[in-house]
C-alpha cells in the first residue's frame, strides 16, 4: 500500500498504448486541424446542447475527449458556455419544455456562430417526428448549418461533420 | 399462480371485500377491485411491511371495462412473482396513497398529467412532465387525443407557473442550476437552498427531454416498437429492448431459444460495464482525477468497440427483437472477446487500484452524498444505489429472467451508502459482469437464435436489471396493435434520492454525487 502510493508520488506515469486501428481518425483530425487553422485561426469552441436526445450522442461526444481519440490536439474543445462557442451542436428533437432554453442558449451564442445538429433525432425529427412532445428536428427553432446523422453517429462521423462545415464555410467566403 | 395474489384475494375475501383474481394469458396474476374497497385494501397491504410499491400506471378502456382502469404493482423480494392491483375507477377521481408510499406522489403526478385523473388527498398536485407551454386542459394520454404535432407558445405559455418551494431567512440563498449544464450532460433543473456553503434542500424539476415516448407506442404493431424502447435510454439500448421484447413473447406464449438468451446475457452484461466504466471515470473526474479516469475510459472504448463488432451499434442498438435476435454473433467473435476480458480484468484491477491509491480521490468520495438504508423502500430505490445502502437487491436474482437463473450472481453489497460505496459496487458490478460473460461463453449452445414470434392480443409485465437498477415494461395489445406502452426506469425512482443524498454536503460536491449515481434524465422523462 505505501508502495503504492509512493509509485504515484515518483513514478513515471505511463499513458496507455492506442492502437493503429485510429490512423483514420487521426489523420481526420490533422486535416481538420488545419481547416481550423484557416477558418476560425487556432481553435474550435463547441458547445453541446441537448435538446430532447436518448443520451447515446452525448456519450459519442464525450467519447471524443477521450484518451482513444482526444480531439483537443486537434485545437477542438468543448465549452461550458454558449458565450464561449463558435459552434453549438444540438442533440435530440427538439422537445416543447426544451424549446425555450435552445432558443436563449442559441442567442447566448457570439455571431457568427454555427448550428451543428447531431443525430437522426436532431437532424429531422426521428422517430419523434409525428409525436405531440417535439417540435421536430432541430431546424423547426434553430438556423441549422449542417446534419450529421446517426443513431447515434460515432466520433468518426461527427469529425466528418465538422469537416464538412469547414469546408462550407470555406466555400462561402470564396 | 402467484403466491402473492392468491394470499391477497383470501385477506380481502376474509373481511368480505369483494375482489377477483385474474390470470392473464402470460401467467401473471392481477388482483382486480373496485374503487369503494380501495382504501382498505391499500390498507391492509401496508401493514405487510414486505410489500413495497414499484410502480403505478394507468389505462383507458382495459379489458372489458369502459373508462380508466389503475394499476398499482407491489415487490416482495423473496417472491419471484410481482404482485399488481388492478383498481378500476368510475369516473376521473382515485385517492392518493402518496403518505404512505411516498414514491406514489410522483406516479400519481404523472397520470395526472397523463389522464387528468385526480387524486383525493394527494399533498403535491403541480404538473409533472408537462411544462408550461402545455395548456392546462391537455392530457396526451387520453384515447380522444390523437397523437400529433402541437402548434405551442413557447414565449408566452398557457399552462400555469410551475412554483418551486420557498426557502428563506437570514443567510440562505439559493442556485438556480440548469436546463442547461456547463458540460456534455443532459438537461434538467436543480435548485438548491444553500447556507453557506452547504446545501440544506434540493429541488429537482426534470421532464425536459419529454418525447413522448408512451403515446408514440400506441396503435403500432409490436414489432415496430423495438426503436422506441431502444430510445428510452441510450445507454441502455439493451436491457430496455429484452425487456419490452420479453413483454411480448410472453403474450405470445413464445420461447426464446436458448442461444438467443446466452447472447442477450452477453450483450445486457457488456452494457453493464461499459455504463458501469463510464460513471466510475466521471465520478474521477469531478473530483479532478484524470490520470484515473482515462484508464477507465480506455476500457469503456474498447467495450463500445466490440458492442459494434457484435450488434452493429456501438449500443447494442437493432439486434434484440421479440422471439429472440435479429442475427447471430459468430462464435468467433465471442471466443476474441473472451481473451480481450481476461487482459481487461488486469487492466481494470490495475486502474481500480490506481483510484483506490489516491488519497485525495478517496478523501472525496469517503461520507460524500450518503443515502440512506430507511429510504430504499419508501423511494423504491433500485440497483447500485440500493446495493450500496445496505439492501442486497438484484432483479436478475430477485425475478430471475432468461438464463439469470443458472448463472453465478455475486451480488455486491455496502451499507455506508455514499459515494465511495456506489464506486466499489460498481466495480464489483463489472468483475462479476465479466465472469458472467467467460461462463455463458464457455457454455455457449449451437442453434437458432430466432423463433417465430406472432402478433396475438393480451398485456405482460417486464421486470429486467438494467444497469441502474430495475426497469419495469408493460405493454398491453389489443386488437393486434399496442393500445398502451407504459415504462417505469429505475431513473424514475432513484433520481429522488438525490434530493436526500446532498442534504449536509457542500455545493462542489454535488457533480460527484450526481455522478456517482449516474441517472438518467432521457430514461426519466420519457
Amino acid at each position: 500500500m505505501i508502495f503504492d502510493m509512493l509509485r504515484n508520488f515518483f513514478g513515471h506515469k505511463i499513458a496507455p498504448d492506442i492502437d493503429p486501428e485510429q490512423e483514420e481518425f487521426g489523420k481526420l483530425g490533422l486535416e481538420l486541424q488545419k481547416n481550423i487553422d484557416a477558418v476560425f485561426g487556432r481553435s474550435l469552441a463547441i458547445r453541446e446542447l441537448d435538446s430532447g436526445s436518448d443520451n447515446a450522442a452525448e456519450i459519442e461526444l464525450n467519447s471524443l475527449g477521450t484518451p482513444y481519440y482526444d480531439v483537443e490536439r486537434f485545437g477542438i474543445s468543448f465549452v461550458a458556455s454558449p458565450r464561449h462557442a463558435d459552434i453549438i451542436m444540438i442533440t435530440g428533437a427538439v422537445t416543447h419544455n426544451m424549446a425555450l432554453a435552445v432558443k436563449k442558449t442559441f442567442e447566448a451564442m457570439p455571431q457568427p456562430g454555427f448550428v451543428i445538429a447531431v443525430g437522426d433525432d436532431a437532424c429531422n425529427g426521428g422517430i419523434y417526428k409525428d409525436s405531440y412532445a417535439v417540435l421536430g428536428g432541430a431546424d423547426k427553432i434553430l438556423p441549422v448549418d449542417i446534419k450529421i446523422p446517426g443513431n447515434p453517429p460515432t466520433p468518426l462521423e461527427i469529425m466528418k461533420g465538422l469537416l464538412a462545415l469547414m469546408n462550407a464555410i470555406k466555400q462561402q467566403r470564396h | 399462480m402467484n403466491t402473492l395474489g392468491i394470499i391477497l384475494k383470501q385477506t380481502l375475501e376474509a373481511r368480505n371485500i369483494k375482489c377477483l383474481l385474474r390470470e392473464n394469458n402470460a401467467g401473471e396474476d392481477y388482483v382486480c377491485i373496485e374503487m369503494d374497497s380501495f382504501a382498505e385494501t391499500l390498507q391492509l397491504i401496508n401493514s405487510q411491511q414486505l410489500l413495497r410499491l414499484i410502480a403505478m400506471w394507468a389505462a383507458e378502456d382495459f379489458e372489458d371495462h369502459s373508462g380508466f382502469t389503475l394499476f398499482y404493482v407491489f415487490e416482495n423480494y423473496n417472491v419471484p412473482e410481482l404482485l399488481a392491483l388492478e383498481v378500476r375507477l368510475k369516473d376521473k377521481r382515485a385517492t392518493s396513497i402518496a403518505l404512505d408510499f411516498p414514491i406514489a406522489c410522483y406516479f400519481e403526478r404523472e397520470i395526472k398529467d397523463g389522464f387528468g385523473i385526480e387524486f383525493e388527498g394527494a399533498f403535491d398536485t403541480r404538473r409533472l412532465f408537462l411544462h408550461e407551454a402545455y395548456p392546462d386542459s391537455f392530457h396526451p394520454l387520453l384515447k380522444s387525443f390523437k397523437n400529433q404535432a402541437l402548434d405551442l407558445n413557447h414565449d408566452e405559455p398557457k399552462g400555469s407557473e410551475y412554483i418551486f418551494k420557498e426557502v428563506a431567512g437570514e443567510g440562505i440563498y439559493q442556485i438556480p442550476v440548469g436546463p442547461v449544464h456547463a458540460g456534455i450532460i443532459e438537461p434538467g433543473h436543480f435548485r438548491f437552498g444553500v447556507m453557506g456553503e452547504t446545501i440544506f434542500n434540493l429541488e429537482i424539476r426534470h421532464f425536459y427531454k419529454h418525447r413522448g415516448l408512451e403515446k408514440l407506442a400506441e396503435y403500432k404493431k409490436p414489432a415496430d416498437c423495438i426503436a422506441i424502447a431502444e430510445s428510452i435510454s441510450g445507454d441502455e439500448s439493451a436491457a430496455n429492448a429484452a425487456a419490452f421484447a420479453m413483454s411480448i413473447e410472453k403474450i405470445n406464449n413464445c420461447t426464446v431459444p436458448e442461444r438467443a438468451w446466452q447472447l442477450r446475457t452477453v450483450m445486457l452484461e457488456m452494457e453493464r460495464i461499459y455504463s458501469h466504466l463510464g460513471d466510475m471515470a466521471g465520478m474521477q473526474v469531478d473530483v479532478a482525477y484524470p490520470v484515473g479516469a482515462s484508464l477507465l475510459l480506455t476500457l469503456r472504448e474498447e467495450i463500445m468497440r466490440y458492442n459494434a463488432l457484435m450488434s452493429g451499434s456501438r449500443f447494442l442498438k437493432g439486434i434484440i427483437k421479440p422471439g429472440g435476435l435479429l442475427h447471430d454473433i459468430d462464435t468467433e467473435k465471442l471466443l476474441d472477446f473472451k481473451k480481450y476480458l481476461s487482459a481487461f480484468k488486469d487492466r481494470f484491477e490495475a486502474a481500480l487500484k490506481t483510484a483506490c491509491n489516491s488519497s485525495w480521490v478517496i478523501d472525496r468520495f469517503d461520507t460524500t452524498g450518503v443515502v440512506k438504508k430507511e429510504l430504499v423502500s419508501p423511494l423504491n430505490l433500485s440497483g447500485p444505489i440500493a446495493r450500496s445502502s445496505g439492501a442486497a437487491i438484484d432483479t436478475r436474482r430477485n425475478h430471475p429472467y432468461g438464463i439469470y437463473d443458472k448463472v453465478k450472481l455475486n451480488l455486491p453489497s455496502r451499507n455506508e451508502g455514499d459515494v465511495l460505496a456506489r464506486f466499489m459496487v460498481k466495480a464489483d458490478e463489472i468483475e462479476n459482469s465479466v465472469d458472467i460473460i467467460n461462463h455463458v461463453i464457455d457454455n455457449l449452445r449451437e442453434g437458432p437464435v430466432l423463433s417465430e414470434c406472432s402478433n396475438l392480443d393480451g398485456y405482460s409485465l417486464t421486470a429486467v436489471e438494467a444497469p441502474r437498477g430495475q426497469n419495469l415494461h408493460w405493454v398491453y395489445v389489443k386488437n393486434g396493435v399496442i393500445d398502451r406502452y407504459k415504462v417505469r426506469t429505475a431513473s424514475f425512482c432513484n433520481w429522488w434520492a438525490i434530493e436526500h443524498a446532498v442534504l449536509g454536503n457542500i455545493v462542489p460536491d454535488f457533480p460527484v454525487i450526481n455522478k456517482s449515481m449516474n441517472l438518467s434524465y432521457a430514461g426519466n422523462d420519457l
